[in-house]
């Protein structure tokens, strides 16, 4: 049994002994989703469904996003990120820490089917298997389509685990969870790896390299080759002039429908009435224009300064595949940078806007 | 009825031809930002000038159809205050629309909404481009495993609801005329070849095997009734509406989702009124003219699928779903129509 089938079946076990014992009202934790390597979040208070729960490379979503709609005492299943955003909605008096059993899972990082299907050439519908087996993971052959030009690939393929998992998982700093009160496994350490590569780093990097004239072109070159394998292209807002950035800000957000599926899945937005649905005042117009769907953003992206725990959920969640992580780490950064802070670390610290300590830089305020 | 083939790389020159007369609408990637995966996920609004062909269009849109005769956003009309009171300019008239490649079920989709802007008015936006447009279909090959379209009377190689129709045969499409439009532009068309005996065969072979890969199904039989006799089971609609996030994803990118809101933009004394897509699923749908009937999530979530499930085939005697799969493997929950459809056929219930 390889680690996911054992703390699997600890979750099983554990989560049935807190509903038997009436520790909890409700386990939220994921079961097999009705599509190929997906899961679905599982909320239920009837131990049978508990044989359901699973642990795979799949569990994307950060289930922290039911807390604040469920009342009563809810044992969570958390990967290091969903527990940072547990952390940060208890700052926020959202959830109480009481209320709550964390069932921590150290996480070795979720796969991205869109990289996989992009290094593949096949969809995921179209993959038979995809095995995680240590750093690699293993796809076993898929079906084809004979006579409609797609060649055959030499199955199984094995690709390297740094090549498809999302990138957010590769810059995570904090796979195991901060807080929990059962850990499934062992502790993992943080998986920073090139892709994760800070700020600072890229720009010394290329600060280092550049000189002279050349130095603008390479910026901005370096700059449109940062593009994930997954199609995602993650941009780097220092590398690139104000103009650029329009430009590309333009082409992307001209896709989005306004679904607002950025905002549902995040658990940093739990405000009961967005600022965007507001009609008086109107900050923003409910027209899907490119400059109002960007103006939403940015404006979230503000509310969630301090808050944000790079999930990569909004980013995932996109059915435009608008590269949100975009945005959401350079507020990430920014927030580090400015204040020292990283979300979802610290239960019993105040929220990071919320208060104003007076050793902080003065230029911040004005 | 003319059965003509075309070879993959005359497409160009075919899209070109034809664009003179419409506005060609494609599916493909949107430039090189790289969306995606799939080759197919996006259709580009504006005219086609035939370069930039990608064949590999096998699998459906993100966005369906209806984007491009109910768009996210719609100029209703401009005003201007002046000194004798207001003064309104209506949009101008489109050019007529190409849609090439759309696949079965989403021309169904229309189908389906023609019902609804026909009823009880004539939407005078919605109708003057669905009636001139011309619909290209494209046999579907290779649908989703959310794909259940069968189960709704619809085929991937169906022919009911286009105007041409179009099979891969491998290096060429054959071309099928299915309605008088289509007749029309075939007429009008040149560089077209004859299909020989083997292509036909091949194209109805093709069709067949299509047919039996939606494997998904759901079964529809009494499904109205047990809806409508389940409507207050409270605990079962709280239970399957307990993962959703209510976003707007399955409603705004299902072909058969129709709710628009209107809003006016006013700065000094002149302004526009556009109306743009609106959700069910929305907590603060319908809030503005009253209050939202469906306070709770569950209730909205039962609305959805009552609306399509039920409420559709009691006005119009038809399901309003056309198993395109859509509401399925876009969800970023994985909240599944079929299996809450199932749980509500499990229940039994006085309708057997």
């Amino acid at each position: 049994m390889n680690s996911d089938g054992r703390m699997q079946q600890r979750l099983r076990h554990e989560a049935g002994a807190l509903l038997e014992q009436d520790k909890v009202d409700r386990i939220i934790g994921f079961e097999p989703g009705s599509l190929k390597f997906t899961t679905t979040p599982l909320i239920t208070k009837i131990k049978d469904d508990l044989d359901r729960l699973v642990i795979n490379p799949f569990i994307v979503n950060n289930l922290a996003v039911f807390l604040p709609g469920l009342k009563g005492r809810i044992a969570i299943v958390s990967k290091g990120c969903d527990s940072r955003s547990i952390v940060s909605l208890i700052q926020d008096n959202k959830v109480s820490r009481d209320d709550l059993v964390i069932i921590g899972i150290p996480c070795p990082g979720m796969i991205d089917l869109r990289k996989v299907e992009k290094l593949t050439g096949k969809d995921r519908d179209e993959m038979d298997d995809i095995i995680r087996e240590g750093d690699k993971v293993v796809i076993r052959e898929g079906i084809r389509d004979e006579g409609y030009g797609i060649t055959p690939d030499p199955y199984p393929l094995t690709l390297e685990v740094s090549d498809v998992l999302f990138d957010n998982c590769l810059a995570c700093e904090f796979p195991t969870p901060q807080d929990y009160d059962i850990l499934l496994g062992e502790p993992v350490a943080s998986r920073q790896s090139a892709a994760g590569e800070s700020v600072e780093s890229q720009e010394s990097r290329v600060e280092s390299r550049g000189e002279g004239d050349s130095r603008a072109k390479r910026l901005q070159s370096e700059a449109s080759s940062e593009r994930s394998v997954s199609g995602l292209q993650t941009i780097n807002y220092r590398l690139l002039t104000r103009q650029q950035r329009w430009g590309f800000w333009r082409k992307e957000f001209r896709r989005c429908i306004r679904c607002y599926a950025c905002r549902n899945i995040c658990p940093s937005c739990f405000c009961k009435r967005c600022f965007v649905e507001e009609s008086e005042p109107q900050w923003l117009m409910p027209v899907p224009r490119w400059q109002e769907n960007l103006m939403f953003q940015v404006i979230r992206n503000i509310h969630l300064a301090g808050r944000c725990t790079d999930c990569g959920e909004c980013e995932r969640s996109c059915p435009m595949n608008i590269p949100l992580r975009s945005l959401t780490m350079e507020m990430y950064n920014l927030v580090g940078e400015l204040f020292n802070f990283k979300a979802g670390m610290d239960k019993d610290a105040p929220p990071l806007m919320t208060h104003y300590e007076q050793e902080e830089a003065e230029d911040l305020i004005r | 009825m003319g059965i003509k083939k075309i070879a993959k790389k005359d497409i160009g020159n075919l899209l070109h031809q034809w664009g003179k007369d419409y506005t060609i609408l494609v599916p493909s990637t949107e430039g090189d930002t790289a969306l995606t995966v799939h080759g197919s996920r996006f259709t580009v609004h504006g005219l086609w000038d035939g370069s930039d062909v990608n064949l590999d269009w096998h699998r459906n849109t993100v966005k369906p159809p209806k984007s491009n005769f109910l768009p996210p956003m719609e100029e209703m009309f401009r005003f201007q205050k002046g000194k004798e009171g207001h003064s309104i300019e209506l949009p101008q008239e489109e050019r007529r629309q190409l849609i090439f490649g759309i696949r079965p079920c989403d021309a169904r989709s229309l189908r389906l909404l023609d019902m609804i802007f026909t009823d009880v008015y004539q939407d005078p936006y919605y109708l003057p481009k669905r009636n001139s447009a011309v619909l290209v279909g494209l046999v579907c090959l290779r649908p989703y495993d959310s794909c259940f379209c069968t189960s709704l009377g619809i085929s991937p190689g169906g022919s009911d609801d286009v105007d041409l129709l179009l099979t891969d045969i491998g290096d060429e499409f054959l071309i099928e005329e299915i309605s008088d439009k289509g007749k029309r532009l075939m007429e009008l068309t040149a560089g077209l070849e004859d299909a020989t005996e083997d292509d036909i065969t091949k194209a109805s072979e093709a069709k067949e095997k299509a047919y039996g890969k939606v494997t998904r199904k759901i079964d529809t039989q009494h499904l109205k009734d047990k809806l409508l006799s389940s409507f207050e089971d409270e605990t079962y609609w709280e239970k399957v509406a307990a993962k959703c996030i209510g976003c707007g994803i399955c409603t705004f990118l299902c072909p058969t989702c129709y709710c628009f809101d209107i809003t006016d933009e006013k700065v000094k004394k002149q302004g526009a009124r556009f109306r743009c897509w609106d959700s069910c699923a929305f907590s603060l749908y319908t809030k503005m003219p009253m209050e939202n009937p469906r306070e709770e999530k569950w209730q909205r979530v039962r609305q959805k699928v009552c609306h399509k499930f039920e409420f559709y085939p009691m006005s119009f005697d038809v399901i309003a779903c056309t198993g395109c799969g859509r509401c399925i493997r876009l969800c970023p929950v994985n909240w599944d129509i079929c299996q809450t459809l199932e749980g509500i056929r499990d229940r039994g219930g006085d309708h057997q």
